[in-house]
């Protein structure tokens, strides 16, 4: 299934911001939102893996049942989970489509990476 | 020992009424302060030493070294890239743009990835805004548009809209009015008079819906615009023309979705358009502590607020082609100086793959996901906590921020300039 990701701030994300190696932050900017009728048809439960592809790559999230969306969109707390499916074009702007990248989303075995893990593989070394 | 009215320096709302306890030099006791500040003022994990990479092992050093080895990057790069700027003390962002003009490199700020389509739109329609004070003195309508401040900016309700009484407004709570636009329920649309959830990228269509509708045209509308329906946008509109100020408050959901700047230039229009019922203004939802600041310092330094490339000799100013994502997406930098930000963290995969290829300098005290490709970390004092400087709240109004607690740790503004005069006394010598 098709979704439109929204990313955006929690407090719970800015809470960690400044501390991006902790399993909290990693916990929290891998939850993926989603609409439970949405969850239903994806035949998901709250705390299974996802797997999100986009035109440019894929990431594995956790669902994160959430009646606040409208079906078809998700929302993802801000942080380096969203943005390795997130494209780089900017139309001229500078800014990239934050709010409205094209995700398709499916249930899956896989584990979300630590945050280290989302790095390693384009270049990233452990500090 | 207390010290009270601190600022603090995480959002920018810049709240300056903080208590803060201090035992043996250590903060122990935040009051007033929201989830964000807490975490700010009372975290332990920080970097103690600057760091070097060698190979593939770390190893800790002293400044003198690690500004050295900066110094020596960036002396031999051709086009460097110096980005963050937000969470730094505006006399360093001026160091900053200094170091930038002497290397004839490209500098820019996290609003390219923030309000920077705000300010694109401010450069063609104006920025009707007004300060903070303005605004819980004598607002009796609030509309936050594409943000939900209960998360993102804690207190903005409590200190200057709905939850704080002004000087108009003896019972704020009763007597201001709150709109939230957002498309999704959040904790903010919860304590809304009004909640309207729009179709994600339908902000363009409602803001020109409600433009018509106040200017007397709702016979063109149609029944619903962007899964809003005719009735709920009639009566916004007739609330905020009965408003006897109002103030419209925007956040990334107008920046970052389908429009970008155009949305803003939009929301502006409908400001203007309602001030000539009523008075009305509008202001960005401004999101690191000094990013403002940070836009005020490179302007009244080059004439531009971000995106500023100097490789000509002069500034030059075209976001989209000079902004940080698409500098490194291109692969143009040949090194990287990073000043409390993480570009890692906040930009696409494919603009974040160029850093592993280039020498990277990172001013910061805390390790972050910038750090995995980080060739030298230098820590600073935290400014509003171990070093006082400047800074310019979301409304564009500078405070200065205190240094509360005693530490080693140089400033910003001092790596920065030690950096400088390094890579002078280099040139001289050529």
């Amino acid at each position: 299934m098709k979704f439109e990701m929204i990313t955006g701030r929690t407090i719970r994300q800015g809470e960690f911001v400044e501390h991006k190696h902790s399993a909290e932050y990693s916990e929290e900017t891998s939850s993926c939102h989603i609409n439970p009728v949405d969850m239903m048809f994806l035949g998901i439960m709250q705390g299974d893996t996802i797997l999100l592809k986009s035109v440019c790559d894929e990431v594995v999230m956790t669902a994160f049942e959430d009646s606040n969306l409208k079906r078809g969109s998700v929302f993802v707390p801000y942080g380096p989970y969203c943005n390795r499916i997130i494209p780089n074009e900017t139309h001229g702007t500078g800014m990239p489509d934050f709010k409205s990248s094209v995700v398709a989303i499916t249930p899956t075995e896989r584990k979300v990476a630590s945050v280290y893990d989302l790095f390693k593989d384009i270049g990233g070394r452990e500090l | 020992m207390i010290k009270k009215n601190v600022i603090c320096s995480f959002c920018g709302c810049l709240c300056d009424d903080l208590s803060i306890t201090i035992e043996d030099g250590k903060i122990t006791g935040v009051d007033n302060g929201c989830a964000l500040a807490n975490a700010k003022f009372l975290g332990k994990e920080r970097l103690l030493k600057p760091v070097i990479r060698e190979g593939d092992s770390i190893k800790e050093t002293e400044y003198n070294t690690a500004i050295e080895k900066a110094a020596d990057i960036l002396k031999d790069a051709e086009r460097p890239l110096f980005f963050g700027w937000s969470g730094t003390q505006g006399e360093a962002q001026a160091k900053g743009v200094h170091l930038c003009m002497l290397l004839g490199g490209v500098i820019d700020n996290t609003s390219s990835l923030c309000h920077g389509p705000s300010i694109l739109a401010i450069q063609e329609v104006g920025h009707p805004g007004c300060t903070l004070g303005q605004v819980k003195n004598r607002a009796d309508l609030i509309i936050y548009w594409g943000c939900n401040p209960l998360e993102g900016h804690p207190r903005h309700m409590s200190r200057y809209t709905t939850y704080a009484d002004g000087f108009f407004l003896k019972n704020a709570f009763r007597e201001r009015k709150l709109i939230v636009v957002d498309v999704r329920k959040t904790m903010s649309s919860d304590v809304a008079d009004e909640f309207i959830q729009i179709e994600p990228g339908g902000d363009y269509a409602v803001l020109s819906a409600l433009r018509a509708i106040v200017r007397g045209e709702e016979k063109i509308i149609p029944e619903s615009v962007s899964g809003v329906s005719k009735s709920q946008l009639k009566r916004v509109a007739d609330m905020c023309k009965e408003a006897r100020f109002g103030a419209l408050f925007f956040g990334l959901g107008l920046t970052m979705s389908k429009n970008k700047y155009k949305n803003i230039r939009n929301a502006v229009e409908l400001t203007d358009e309602l001030s000539r019922h009523t008075k009305f203004t509008i202001s960005a939802m401004r999101g690191h502590w000094n990013v403002y600041g940070a836009n005020e310092v490179f302007t009244w330094m080059t004439g531009y607020p971000y995106a500023i490339d100097f490789a000509r000799g002069i500034p030059f100013y075209n976001p989209g082609e000079t902004t940080a994502a698409e500098i490194l997406y291109r692969k143009e930098c040949d090194a990287l100086m990073v000043v409390s930000s993480d570009p890692a963290a906040h930009m696409p995969k494919k603009c974040v793959e160029h850093m592993a290829d280039i020498p990277v300098i990172q001013i910061d005290p805390h390790k972050n996901c910038t750090s995995f490709f980080t060739d030298v970390q230098i820590p600073v004092a935290i400014t509003g906590i171990e070093a006082s400087g400047t800074a310019y709240r979301m409304d564009g109004v500078p405070l200065r921020t205190k240094k509360i607690i005693d530490a080693d740790f140089l400033t910003d503004t001092e790596v920065i300039s030690r950096i400088y005069e390094r890579i002078l006394e280099a040139k001289a010598d050529v």
